[in-house]
C-alpha cells in the first residue's frame, strides 16, 4: 500500500519535477557555468575567467543602480499597492452584489500586456498630449515625467500598481472573506466602536493575506523590466535600472552572456537575501503584535 | 537496483529533452533535385523588403536551382537581438542585409559571418558594381570585408524654413552662432517651439548617437575617427565644442527632450537629423512637407571659422553579409545571387527608386542611370552630393558599450543641464578608454 502510494506520488509529481528541471534547474547550473566564461553569446569558443565578472560586475555603475534600484521601487511602489488592493477589497467586500464581476473588473489589468498599457502611458506623457498641454497651459506645470530621476521611477511604479492592484484585492478579498461575522458582533457586544473595527478586528484577521501580497509585491520589484525597458531605458541616468534590464542590456545588446549570467547570479542572491529579511521583518511584526 | 534505474530512465528523458530544444539542423539547404535554399533576412522596411523579395522572385526565374526566401528581420525587441538570437539558437538564416559596420565587428569578432573577400567572386561584384573607393571603408581591422555595403545614407539635417521664416530667420543656420541666433529668434516669435525637438537627445541607447552626436562631431572634428582600432582617438576641442554647442542650446531653451509625436513634422522642433528613408513616409504622412517649400536640408552646423559647404557628417551605411554557419552550398548560392544583383545597374536603379537609399557606389552622384530617380525626388541629390563627406560608424565590436557611455557620461546629461561640456567630454574619455583596456 505505502510502495504504490509513493509510486502514485511520484507519478503526480513528476510532471513539475521534470518541468523544473528542464526550465529552472538546467538553466541555473547553465547559467552559473556561465558566469565564469566570457562567452559573447554566439562566438563557438570561449574562455573561463574566474570570478572577473563578479568583480567587473561589483564596480560598475549599472550593478551598482540595478541594486539600489530595486529598493527604490519597493520604498514608492509596496506601500501604493498595498493601500490601492486593500481599499479596493474592503469596497469590493462591502458591495452588495456583483462582486466578482467588480473584481474581475480591477483583476483585467493584471492580464493586460505591460508593453501596450506603457505605451498608452508613454502616449499621455507624450509633450503634446492633452494631458501634458492642460498641464502646461492651464496649470504652468512642465513636467518631464520620464526625464527626472524620481517622476521616472514613481511612473513606473504607479503602472506597476495599476497592474498589480487587482491581482492582490483577489487575495486580501478571500482573505476578508474568510473572517466570521461572528467575530465583529462580539466585538460590538463587548464595546467596540465601528471606527476602531478595521484596526482591531480586521487589520489583524487579515494579516495572513496581508502577508502574502507583501510578499508578492517586494518580489515583483526583483523582477520588474517591461515597462522600464518600454518607457525609459533603465534612465535617466541609470535612474531606472533594473536588474532584468541591466543582464538583458549585457547580454543582448553588448553580447556578453558570460558578464550577464554573472550578474543575474548576483541578482538572485540580492532577491533571495532580500525577501528572506523582509519575510522575517514581516514574521516578527506579526507576532509582536500577537497576529500570528 | 529499481530506485537506480528509475533515476536513470528520468535523467535520460530530461537530457534527451533537452538535447532536443538544442540540436541543430544539419540541412546543408540544399534538395535531393539539386535546389538550393537561403534564407534572406531582409530589413525590417516595406519598401526594402518589398524590392527583394520582387529581385529574388526574378532570379529564381534564370536561375531555378536555387529557392530564395525573402523575409523581414524581426524587430523584437531589435533587429540586431534577433540574429544574435537566431545565431545562438542555431537558426541563423544564410544572408541578411541591414547590418551596419558595428554590428558587423560584433559578430566578425564572434567567427560568425564569412569574410566575403575570401569567397570566389566577391571582386567581380565590387568592380563591377563600381563600388572600389566605397568599400575602401569597409575593410575590418583584420584586413578582411565582412560586409558588402548596400546603401550609404550621408545624413542630413532637416530645417523647417517655413518656421524659421515666420521667426525672421531667412537662411538656413550653418555655423554654430548662427544656430543660436535663429534660435533666439525662434523662440521670441514662438515661445512654444523649440530648435531641436527629440527624446532620442536624453536617450543613452547606443545607436542614438549616431543621429545626434556623431553628425555634429564629425562635421566639428573634419572627420576625425573617435576609436581606431582599440584606441581613443577623439578630438577634444571638437568634442568639446560640440557639447557646449548642446549645452548653449539647452540655456537658450531650444532643446526638448521630452516624448513627443513627430516633432520636426508637426512642427514643435525645427530642425532635425533626416534620412533619406523619410520621404516616402512624408509623402504619403504629411504631403504638406515640400522639399525647397516648407523644409530644406543642410549638412550639420559647424562651430565658428569652420567651413559649413565641406562639413563632414555620418554615413547611416548598411550591408549585406553571409554567415559562416550557413552551409557551404548557400554560402555559394548567396555569392552568385549577389553577383548577379549588382551585375546591372538597373537593380540599383530599382533599389534607389523604391527605397531612396542611395546605392553604395562610386558613381551614384554621376552616372546618368540614376538621374530618373533625382528627378523625381530632387532632395536625394543633397544626399548623394554629400557621400564623400560621410564618415562611417567605428567597427570596434564594443561600439554599443562605448556608444553608450557617449550618452550617459555626457550627451544625455548636456541636454539635462546636469554637468558642463568639458567634465562631460573628460568622463564619457574615462569611461570609452576603461572599456577599451
Amino acid at each position: 500500500m505505502d510502495k504504490n502510494n509513493n509510486r502514485l506520488g511520484w507519478l503526480f509529481a513528476s510532471p513539475y519535477l521534470i518541468f523544473s528541471t528542464v526550465f529552472f534547474l538546467g538553466p541555473l547550473i547553465w547559467s552559473l557555468y556561465l558566469s565564469f566564461t566570457n562567452w559573447d553569446l554566439i562566438s563557438p569558443t570561449y574562455d573561463f575567467v574566474g570570478f572577473k565578472n563578479f568583480t567587473k560586475a561589483l564596480g560598475t555603475p549599472g550593478v551598482r543602480s540595478a541594486f539600489w534600484v530595486t529598493y527604490k521601487f519597493m520604498i514608492v511602489f509596496v506601500p501604493i499597492v498595498t493601500a490601492m488592493s486593500l481599499f479596493v477589497a474592503v469596497i469590493v467586500k462591502g458591495l452588495p452584489k456583483l462582486k466578482s464581476v467588480f473584481l474581475i473588473g480591477f483583476f483585467l489589468p493584471y492580464l493586460s500586456s505591460g508593453v501596450v498599457a506603457s505605451l498608452i502611458v508613454k502616449g499621455f506623457l507624450s509633450h503634446t498630449s492633452p494631458v501634458q498641454t492642460f498641464l502646461r497651459e492651464r496649470l504652468g506645470l512642465d513636467i518631464d515625467w520620464l526625464g527626472g530621476s524620481f517622476s521616472a521611477l514613481f511612473v513606473v511604479a504607479m503602472i506597476m500598481a495599476w497592474k498589480f492592484t487587482g491581482y492582490y484585492a483577489l487575495i486580501l478579498t478571500s482573505g476578508l472573506e474568510s473572517i466570521d461575522q461572528e467575530v465583529y458582533e462580539a466585538a460590538a457586544i463587548d464595546g467596540v466602536k465601528d471606527s476602531q473595527k478595521f484596526w482591531k478586528i480586521t487589520l489583524p484577521l487579515l494579516y495572513p493575506a496581508i502577508y502574502t501580497t507583501l510578499i508578492l509585491s517586494f518580489g515583483a520589484t526583483f523582477g520588474i523590466f517591461t515597462e522600464v525597458y518600454q518607457l525609459t531605458g533603465g534612465g535617466p541616468n541609470y535612474a531606472t535600472n533594473t536588474w532584468q534590464m541591466e543582464i538583458y542590456s549585457q547580454a543582448f545588446k553588448n553580447l556578453q552572456a558570460g558578464y550577464a549570467s554573472a550578474i543575474a547570479i548576483m541578482a538572485a542572491v540580492a532577491t533571495f537575501v532580500s525577501i528572506f529579511v523582509i519575510r522575517k521583518i514581516l514574521e516578527m511584526w506579526g507576532k509582536r503584535n500577537g497576529w500570528v | 537496483m529499481k530506485k537506480k534505474l528509475a533515476v536513470l530512465i528520468s535523467l535520460t528523458l530530461v537530457f534527451t529533452i533537452l538535447a532536443g530544444c538544442g540540436s541543430k539542423s544539419s540541412n546543408s539547404g540544399t534538395s535531393a533535385d539539386g535546389v538550393t535554399t537561403i534564407e534572406f533576412w531582409a530589413a525590417p522596411n516595406p519598401t526594402q523588403q518589398a524590392y527583394w523579395q520582387k529581385i529574388a522572385k526574378e532570379y529564381e526565374t534564370v536561375n531555378p536551382k536555387v529557392k530564395i526566401n525573402v523575409s523581414a528581420i524581426k524587430e523584437s525587441p531589435t533587429s540586431e537581438a534577433s540574429i544574435q538570437a537566431a545565431i545562438a539558437g542555431g537558426s541563423a538564416p544564410t544572408m541578411t542585409e541591414n547590418i551596419s559596420r558595428g554590428f558587423a565587428a560584433q559578430l566578425a569578432n564572434s567567427k560568425a559571418l564569412v569574410p566575403l573577400d575570401t569567397i570566389a567572386g566577391f571582386n567581380d561584384i565590387v568592380t563591377k558594381r563600381n563600388m572600389t573607393k566605397t568599400i575602401e571603408s569597409w575593410e575590418f581591422a583584420d584586413g578582411h570585408q565582412y560586409v558588402l555595403p548596400i546603401y550609404s545614407n550621408a545624413m542630413l539635417f532637416g530645417w523647417r524654413t517655413d518656421i524659421l521664416k515666420e521667426a525672421g530667420v531667412n537662411e538656413v543656420p550653418r555655423t554654430y552662432s548662427e544656430v543660436i541666433d535663429a534660435t533666439k529668434k525662434l523662440k521670441a516669435k514662438y515661445p512654444d517651439k523649440y530648435l531641436w525637438a527629440k527624446p532620442d537627445l536624453a536617450d543613452p541607447t547606443s545607436w542614438k548617437r549616431w543621429f545626434d552626436f556623431f553628425m555634429l562631431y564629425n562635421a566639428a572634428s573634419d572627420g576625425n575617427k573617435f576609436i581606431e582600432g582599440s584606441e581613443f582617438v577623439g578630438d577634444e576641442k571638437a568634442g568639446v565644442e560640440v557639447l557646449s554647442f548642446v549645452d548653449n542650446l539647452r540655456k537658450e531653451k531650444g532643446l526638448l527632450s521630452q516624448n513627443v509625436t513627430e516633432p520636426f513634422e508637426n512642427g514643435v522642433g525645427v530642425f532635425t537629423d533626416v534620412g533619406p528613408w523619410t520621404f516616402n513616409t512624408w509623402a504619403e504622412k504629411y504631403p504638406e512637407l515640400q522639399y525647397k517649400k516648407n523644409f530644406e536640408v543642410a549638412l550639420p552646423p559647424v562651430p565658428d571659422g569652420m567651413d559649413p559647404a565641406n562639413a563632414k557628417t555620418f554615413a547611416d551605411a548598411k550591408g549585406i553579409v553571409i554567415y559562416a554557419s550557413a552551409s557551404p552550398e548557400q554560402q555559394a548560392a548567396a555569392v552568385e545571387f549577389i553577383k548577379w544583383v549588382y551585375s546591372d545597374d538597373k537593380n540599383d536603379v530599382a533599389f534607389f527608386q523604391e527605397t531612396n537609399l542611395p546605392p553604395a557606389r562610386d558613381d551614384v552622384g554621376t552616372n546618368e542611370v540614376f538621374k530618373p530617380v533625382f528627378e523625381k525626388t530632387p532632395v536625394l541629390l543633397e544626399y548623394a552630393k554629400a557621400i564623400p563627406n560621410a564618415v562611417p560608424s567605428m567597427d570596434n565590436p564594443k561600439f554599443n558599450e562605448l556608444q553608450t557611455f557617449i550618452g550617459q557620461e555626457a550627451f544625455n546629461k548636456i541636454v539635462r543641464g546636469e554637468i558642463d561640456p568639458k567634465t562631460g567630454w573628460d568622463n564619457m574619455k574615462k569611461a570609452i578608454e576603461g572599456e577599451l583596456q
